[in-house]
């Protein structure tokens, strides 16, 4: 009983004191609030919000039968003290949590967990805006439209045109399309029918070896030099051989033939002072 | 290939180390003859059902390998073939997957195919991928010593990167299964695919071991609550927090297996088995080193969660003062692996209880047989480290040379 008493008796001298400030902090508002409207234009009504603590009144009935207490030289605590304070042990910490559920993602995959489980998450920084940096985008933008412009101008006809951009539309936006990717380093072009039957594809042969031949035929005859005629070699492709098969030449009917270039290449290996020690084995 | 004479096959008696002696004959190419397996037993001698189900394993991930049983099964003629892998159809894969059935009466865990596996896997011709099925399948550890699969991926698999073998390589647990009642059979299904072959593992050079920076783990409850996997966790962090403050230990909980139990009234019968729960910790230090403990609920159970757990954690630190850059459960992989490397010198500080260890002492000699050259010892720069010098003998991959 003596501990709840004893915290009633601080309680009533907290309020006591926190009255007295209220009362010279209202006094010296009022104070400041004259000079300032002397000086300049009256102020609005504000209102001041009350935030003095319940004094309960059957407490103060009860504390004033003990003036033992009051007259202890324990003061109670500082005016800090008083207030609640609140401390929320967060065990949910987010950020965490989404590290665990990660590293047990990790961990209990099917793979071998790897060294560097822990890594720092990434923000992505959006890049601040400048002016410049506007005026740099458009300049590349517009830098880009006439690299194509000039590209793909060849495409461009009077019909087709007819449009407020210089945007290729309809069929020449395919082709554009086609130049641009070969331009990136496509192999084939988007053009070329891939399936045809065999008829035709040895007429459309046909018809381009004849041209050429043509071609070559009127250069010759009008003394115009023309580039030499290319050979299409094919890169010979090492040979998929069985498990221990010889590495050389072919094996048939109990003896390895060897052909004149499995031999030069032996000679040549030889010759080269055997660098290639261990290569084929 | 018939212009060079078959080697003699080399002569190992008893049934002691024999995957280990099958798959460095595999590696070599050398035929052995193992004789006198169990021969003194009345009651069964001969190959157990495990050793059997093994030679199938070799059978069916190799090609033109020859196997001969005498009439007891106390003789086994083994005449390896090629590794093929399991990309090659008609060698018992079917779709690149060769389903390996383990039969109920095994009473050993899946490690001891897995480990093996992983010694024949990098050098097959072709990517390997194996699905331990059937009724025989414990992918807990198991009172004959073996580890639990958790470990395989999480202890042995990362080894691999040591050696360059990193690529694809996958241990998926698809059902767990402790041991069964009577320390035999489970119903668990794993599959293994290991596809990075090389034609030489590389020379590896690893000196300090490094301290333990972080412990992680797996509890498995199969078929019993989970509430266990929490007590487990909860022991073995008792533990392991005084010493190493980044502890993480997953929990798994899943249902027991359902395998068919045909009687005589109902043939199709099932019944559930493999109940029991276990955990697995891996111990990483900061230069990479792993050091693994397993502990599992004895069939018989009357063992508590927390018991176990405290056990397990002993356990890893046992493991964490035997020293070493690897743990007593990988040294005879890694050594072998080692010793199938280039023909150069490799390093590796090994702790003194490891090296002297029963099973690396009898790899080195099964090694000397096969004409493997010895190793070199020397102490470490630790008090309880020996640094052993393995030179290899390039034999590598057989498969892989000529492509």
């Amino acid at each position: 009983m003596a501990v709840t008493l004893g915290k009633r008796k601080r309680r009533d001298i907290l309020v006591a004191e926190s009255e007295q400030e209220h009362i010279d902090d209202d006094d010296a508002r009022a104070l400041f609030q004259r000079a300032f409207e002397a000086k300049f234009k009256p102020l609005e009504e504000t209102v001041r919000p009350i935030d003095r603590p319940e004094a309960v009144p059957s407490d103060h009935a009860l504390n004033e039968g003990d003036d033992e207490d009051r007259t202890s030289d324990w003061n109670g605590l500082s005016d800090d003290d008083a207030r609640v304070e609140v401390v929320e042990h967060d065990t949910a910490d987010e950020a965490g949590d989404q590290l665990a559920r990660q590293e047990q993602k990790a961990f209990m995959s099917s793979r071998p967990p790897t060294a560097t489980l822990r890594e720092s998450k990434t923000t992505s920084q959006a890049a601040p805006t400048t002016a410049d940096d506007e005026a740099e985008t458009s300049n590349l933008k517009h830098d880009l439209a006439l690299q194509r412009l000039l590209k793909e101008s060849h495409l461009l006809d009077r019909s087709s045109t007819a449009s407020s951009t210089m945007a290729p539309e309809g069929k020449t936006r395919v082709k554009a399309l086609d130049l641009r990717l070969r331009d990136l380093g496509a192999k084939k072009s988007l053009l070329e029918q891939e399936k045809m039957p065999l008829a035709h594809r040895k007429g459309i042969k046909a018809k381009a070896a004849g041209r050429e031949v043509t071609r070559r035929k009127e250069a010759v005859e009008n003394g115009v030099v023309l580039e030499k005629v290319k050979m299409a070699s094919q890169p010979q492709k090492r040979r998929e051989r069985g498990v221990g098969a010889p590495s050389i030449g072919k094996f048939r009917g109990g003896t390895l033939k060897l052909s004149s270039h499995d031999v030069k290449s032996i000679e040549r290996s030889r010759q080269q002072g055997g660098s290639g020690k261990g290569r084929r084995r | 290939m018939a212009a060079t004479p078959a080697p003699t096959a080399l002569k190992f008696t008893g049934s002691k180390y024999l995957v280990q002696r099958l798959v460095l004959a595999t590696l070599t190419g050398r035929p052995i003859r193992i004789s006198q397996i169990r021969s003194r037993s009345h009651t069964s001698p001969g190959l157990a059902p495990h050793e059997v189900s093994f030679l199938r394993l070799l059978e069916a991930l190799t090609n033109g390998s020859q196997i001969e049983f005498s009439y007891t099964g106390t003789t086994v003629l083994y005449k390896p073939g090629l590794i093929t892998g399991s990309a090659a159809a008609g060698y018992g894969a079917q779709g690149g997957v060769i389903r390996h059935e383990i039969p109920a009466e095994c009473g050993r865990g899946v490690s001891y195919f897995l480990l093996p596996l992983c010694l024949l896997a990098p050098f097959a011709k072709a990517a390997v991928s194996v699905l331990f099925t059937g009724p025989g399948v414990i992918t807990a550890s198991t009172e004959a010593g073996d580890v639990s699969a958790d470990t395989v991926r999480t202890a042995i698999l990362p080894l691999f990167k040591d050696f360059g073998v990193e690529r694809d390589l996958e241990l998926r647990i698809l059902r767990r299964s402790n041991a069964g009642r009577d320390g035999k059979g489970g119903g668990g299904e794993v599959q293994l695919v290991f596809g990075h072959q090389v034609r030489l593992p590389k020379t590896v050079h690893l000196m300090s071991a490094g301290r333990v920076k972080r412990v992680r783990g797996v509890a498995y409850s199969t078929g019993v609550a989970g509430a266990n996997n929490a007590r487990l966790i909860e022991a073995a962090r008792g533990v392991l927090n005084e010493v190493a403050p980044d502890t993480y230990i997953f929990s798994d909980v899943s249902s027991a297996p359902f395998v068919p139990a045909p009687t005589r009234e109902n043939p199709a019968a099932k019944r559930k088995t493999g109940l029991g729960f276990g955990l697995s910790l891996v111990a990483e230090t900061n230069t990479g080193a792993v050091y693994s403990a397993d502990i599992a609920s004895p069939p018989a159970g009357g063992e508590p969660p927390e018991d176990l757990g405290r056990k397990c954690a002993y356990q890893l630190l046992e493991a964490v003062e035997q020293g070493g850059c690897v743990s007593s459960v990988a040294a005879p992989t890694f050594l072998t692996l080692m010793a199938m490397g280039s023909e150069d010198v490799g390093r590796v500080a090994l702790g003194k209880e490891v090296l002297g260890s029963e099973q690396v002492v009898q790899l080195a000699r099964d090694l000397r047989a096969f004409g493997m050259s010895g190793w070199g010892l020397r102490d470490g720069d630790e008090e309880d480290e020996v640094v052993v010098s393995v030179v290899g003998k390039g034999v590598g991959n057989v498969g892989r040379k000529i492509v």
